[in-house]
């Protein structure tokens, strides 16, 4: 059927990818050299979308200051979760925006147009729900599904059981009936999940829920480290904005790279960018808008995020960083694979040279040991060794 | 200072399209509005108020006709009130006028009129107008000939549109007060700014002073003052109307306080390259470096101006800032070689641009810093530099004060005199490309709203800032005052003790900007110390180099940069602090009483 209206849903943080998200959501996070949000709205518009709404929550300047009201011609409007009760509750905010059919859409994870193309065809007036089901060997990291035709029989959250094949790719058409079902759904620990709700529909009635079999674009970024392997993804694929400027090697006009430096595809440089002589850029790797890389850098397989500097000879692999991030000069961020410890998980074997958050300086001549964590606003005092996280807010000297 | 609007072609909704255009010309003046239809005869409705109190009427009446004119009114000929409220028509209501701008000679006219026993409804200046073309229509001019004998009696400054009962034609002039047409494929718009008809159509013709325009259902036309048929150029704008938009804000202030970073970007790109160490603005390619320089600028934008001279006196070139208001007829000397900046937000400021032509009259090169390409600034100097903050909506500046203390940094950096060491134009590049991550920085960790339950209920607030900061302590306060409606003063620092130092008290806080740890910094830190003896509670406004934090009661922190982008990074804290305080007190942040955004007025 003929779909008009998206609720992108983008107020919750995004809790495992701290210490990044201190400052902004995890949509707003950068996928290579852009926020994640922006490729689900391009998903959105091109899939003939022109009514978007963004239910906005946790640190909402950040995603309504990036958008303004309208996203390439088609406006935008905010609705506002003060507190982040669920996917369900987030959704309900939305509510007196919408009166016909319409869609529904992670604004963490990033999908294509022909996933929501698929969602948008498949749906008809019986259906209450319509899912995109994309198949995964890590369906039971997500919300797996089973299916019975094209009908869903069965949702439930990161299941124990691993024989599941089949996820939820978080795009959704639902009919406005779809709220009631909301409301009728009973709170999980104070929250409201889309796929409580879901599943409660599933039980009663096995025929009114719809899955398609979605293929495509579908990344998600669920650790820092995810980041890395999303944005290799997308500038392998040229999935970037910045025009083409040699094969593989994306650069905005408004970028300014010194004819001494080199540039590796697939790389990206964002607007604004300066890249001083002798630096080396890439592989797989993206600027944001306003980075200085510094003359004799070497950055390689990394996310550099908009206005941060990294000093002159200094070596960053493997690394994600937030915005406004100095790197001194001669540093090294050796990279590599490693055990990263998150909150107090530890988790094996993940590519990361390290990330270091928004507004944090690493003074030169600092060594930072693969699969560290540095928080946001850290001074970093130059010479340290860092082979361990680091908290937020923290001055380090050695 | 008004708005106007016009429009022709949109049939049934040609209300609507009369409101919604008025409703983005409201920060033009919020007193009062009308809208006049032509069809056979003409209907009129009008209403004291804020545009709501317009639209709850229109709701009620029947209107009807596809050729309409709007007006938004802040008074300046009478109070506000129903009747002083525009479109004004003659006795037989065959004429409506809406009018922006003030006609100097009204009262002869009027008193000339009323002799000939005409009766006047109104106390404005601008009812002459359709009496003035009744009196021409009645001894059977043609409605074209009445619309240009009628303009040909007035002085002043003016942007007027007017339909006649019968004629399908809207007819307009310009003389003075901003006037922009909008041409779309089957309708077609005047406003006094681009916004009002954004919605329906980016093709825009600036028209300029003197020139005559006609809108009717199947075309336009534009004569010059001597009624020949001219071919102006079309020009394209680039904001969307979304831009407009409040985009989930409260307030179109607080918008464009969190729009600032993307501000500065915008302002900066192309314009500085860290690899080369060069600063580069297209539009001043053909300007050269003046033995001077005068600005010229009100308000917020003095304060700009106040900042440019001691950027320029650090790269010894004099330059001296002036109140446009008072240049005009206090004539400044001006020296052979000195280029007049007028800085305006709006570009149609009608002080500075008297200022500018002043000074244009007296034989100087002319440059405006302005954030409006077309505008009536940038058009008639000599240069223009463009501060591309996009649309700012709230009447209080907070943006644009932002880019043009960015601006002013490029300019004086283009004016340099060359064999200028390149290490500290480097240092400065980089400090302005560090700019924008600052200012996000300032947005995300700014403790301006607990402060403010802090300093609530205080009698009177005091701003005080020394060198580039001294600037920025007038424009806190301005602010401050602006939207809280609450005292407040800025000062220079060491000014304190020469008298304001009595107005100090427990219940004063002042807000003191010091950054670096350098003799400014020193000195200003012994002003604390004097306020801090009188009790005063004390917000240092700093980046933590002077450890100013013994002495002051609150802090508020700005990341550490260069000394001359600290001074935008105080002033963002400073507009948070206005912003919140004025929130809690319930004001009417984005249109406060008695102001208006731009002063097309003298």
């Amino acid at each position: 059927m003929t779909i008009s209206s998206a609720v992108v849903l983008a107020a919750g943080e995004g809790t495992r990818l701290r210490p990044l998200t201190r400052h902004r959501p995890k949509p707003m996070l950068p996928a290579a050299n852009r926020p994640i949000l922006e490729y689900v709205l391009d998903a959105l518009v091109d899939a003939g979308i022109d009514d978007l709404h963004i239910v906005v929550g946790y640190k909402r300047d950040r995603v309504q200051n990036h958008f303004g009201a309208s996203y390439r011609g088609q406006a935008i409007t905010y609705h506002h979760q003060t507190k982040q009760l669920g996917s369900g509750h987030a959704l309900l905010q939305a509510e007196a925006g919408l009166d016909s059919d319409f869609l529904v859409v992670n604004g963490d994870q990033i999908v294509h147009q022909e996933m929501v193309r698929a969602v948008i065809e498949a749906h008809t007036v019986k259906d209450v729900a319509t899912l995109a089901i994309v198949e995964s060997d890590q369906a039971s990291s997500y919300g797996a599904v089973r299916m019975d035709g094209d009908r869903v029989t069965e949702i439930v959250e990161k299941p124990i059981d691993d024989t599941y094949r089949l996820l939820n790719a978080g795009v959704y058409a639902f009919a406005p009936s779809f709220f009631s079902e909301i409301e009728q759904t009973p709170r999980q620990h104070g929250e409201l999940a889309l796929t409580d709700t879901l599943g409660t529909l599933i039980h009663e009635d096995q025929q009114c829920v719809r899955g398609v079999r979605a293929t495509g674009v579908w990344w998600d970024a669920t650790y820092p480290w995810d980041l890395l392997s999303v944005a290799r993804a997308l500038v392998t694929r040229g999935l970037v904005s910045e025009p083409e400027t040699d094969d593989g090697v994306y650069v905005s006009p408004s970028a300014s790279v010194h004819d001494d430096a080199t540039l590796e595809a697939p790389v990206v440089v964002g607007p604004d960018c300066a890249v001083g002589p002798q630096a080396v850029v890439g592989p797989y790797t993206a600027l944001g808008r306003n980075v200085t890389i510094n003359a004799g850098a070497v950055v390689d397989g990394s996310t550099i995020d908009a206005d941060s500097r990294v000093g002159q000879n200094a070596t960053v692999r493997d690394c994600v960083t937030g915005e406004s991030v100095r790197i001194g000069a001669g540093t090294v961020v050796s990279g590599g694979v490693a055990d990263v410890r998150v909150g107090t998980d530890v988790h094996e074997h993940c590519r990361l040279g390290g990330v270091v958050a928004d507004r944090s300086e690493i003074g030169g001549g600092s060594t930072i040991a693969p699969g560290t964590l540095v928080g946001s606003n850290v001074t970093v005092e130059a010479g340290t060794v860092l082979s361990r996280n680091v908290d937020d807010d923290v001055e380090v000297v050695n | 200072m008004c708005g106007i609007i016009g429009c022709v072609g949109r049939g049934d909704r040609t209300v609507e399209t009369l409101l919604s255009g008025l409703s983005t010309l409201e920060y033009r003046g919020y007193d009062s509005a009308g809208i006049a239809l032509a069809n056979g005869s003409i209907d009129v409705v009008k209403k004291q108020g804020e545009l709501d109190a317009l639209e709850q009427v229109v709701d009620t009446t029947t209107l009807s006709g596809s050729v309409g004119i709007g007006h938004t009114r802040w008074s300046t000929h009478g109070p506000p009130s129903d009747r002083n409220a525009h479109p004004h028509t003659d006795t037989e209501g065959n004429v409506a006028v809406v009018h922006n701008g003030i006609i100097e000679n009204y009262q002869e006219l009027r008193d000339e009129l009323e002799r000939e026993g005409v009766v006047f409804t109104s106390d404005t200046d601008s009812e002459v107008v359709p009496h003035l073309m009744a009196r021409s229509l009645h001894e059977g001019a043609s409605p074209r000939d009445a619309f240009r004998d009628a303009i040909s009696q007035l002085e002043g400054s003016y942007a007027i549109a007017a339909v006649v009962a019968g004629a399908d034609t809207i007819f307009a002039v310009r003389q003075d007060s901003p006037l922009v047409l909008g041409i779309d494929d089957d309708a077609y718009y005047l406003a006094s700014d681009v916004p009002a008809f954004l919605e329906y159509t980016r093709d825009v013709v600036y028209l300029e002073d003197g020139q005559f325009a006609e809108l009717r259902a199947d075309g336009w036309t534009v004569f010059d003052h001597e009624g020949t048929e001219t071919t102006p150029t079309v020009d394209t704008v680039e904001w969307s109307a979304e831009q407009t938009g409040k985009s989930g804000y409260d307030h179109f202030m607080l918008k464009e306080i969190n729009e600032q970073p993307t501000a500065l970007r915008q302002c900066l790109s192309g314009r500085v390259d860290e690899v080369s160490g060069g600063v580069t603005v297209d539009e001043l390619d053909d300007l050269d470096t003046p033995s001077a320089v005068q600005f010229v600028a009100c308000g917020t934008s003095y304060h700009a101006a106040l900042y440019a001279t001691t950027l320029l006196h650090e790269v010894g070139i004099p330059a001296n800032a002036y109140l446009a208001s008072e240049y005009a007829t206090t004539h400044p000397p001006l020296p052979n070689d000195t280029l007049v900046v007028g800085i305006t937000q709006s570009g149609e400021t009608a002080d500075t641009l008297s200022a500018l032509r002043n000074a244009e009259s007296r034989g100087a090169e002319t440059l405006a810093l302005t954030n409006v390409v077309g505008s009536s600034a940038a058009r008639e100097c000599d240069h223009a530099l463009y501060l591309r903050a996009g649309p700012e909506i709230g009447v209080a500046a907070t943006k644009t004060f932002s880019s043009q203390l960015v601006g002013v940094n490029l300019l004086v950096e283009r004016l340099r005199p060359s064999g200028s060491p390149t290490g500290e134009l480097r240092s400065l590049i980089a400090g302005l490309r560090d700019l924008p991550g600052h200012v996000q920085q300032v947005l995300d960790d700014s403790t301006a709203l607990e402060l403010v339950d802090e300093l609530f209920g205080a009698e009177a607030f005091f701003f005080i800032g020394r060198g580039l900061h001294y600037p920025v302590a007038l424009e806190g306060a301005l602010k401050f005052k602006e939207i809280t409606y609450e005292h407040a003063e800025g000062f220079a620092a060491g000014e304190l003790k020469h008298g304001p130092l009595a107005l100090v008290t427990e219940n004063t806080p002042v807000f003191a900007i010091v950054t670096g740890d350098d003799e400014e910094a020193r000195k200003t830190l012994g002003n604390i110390k004097e306020v801090e003896a009188r009790d005063a509670p004390v917000v240092a406004v700093t980046d933590g180099k002077a450890e100013v934090e013994r002495y002051a009661d609150y802090v508020l922190e700005i990341p550490e940069t260069h000394e001359r982008t600290s001074p935008v990074l105080a002033n963002v804290q400073l507009q948070l602090v206005a912003y919140h305080m004025a929130a809690r007190l319930g004001r009417s942040i984005d249109k406060p009483r008695n102001l208006a955004k731009s002063v097309t007025v003298e």
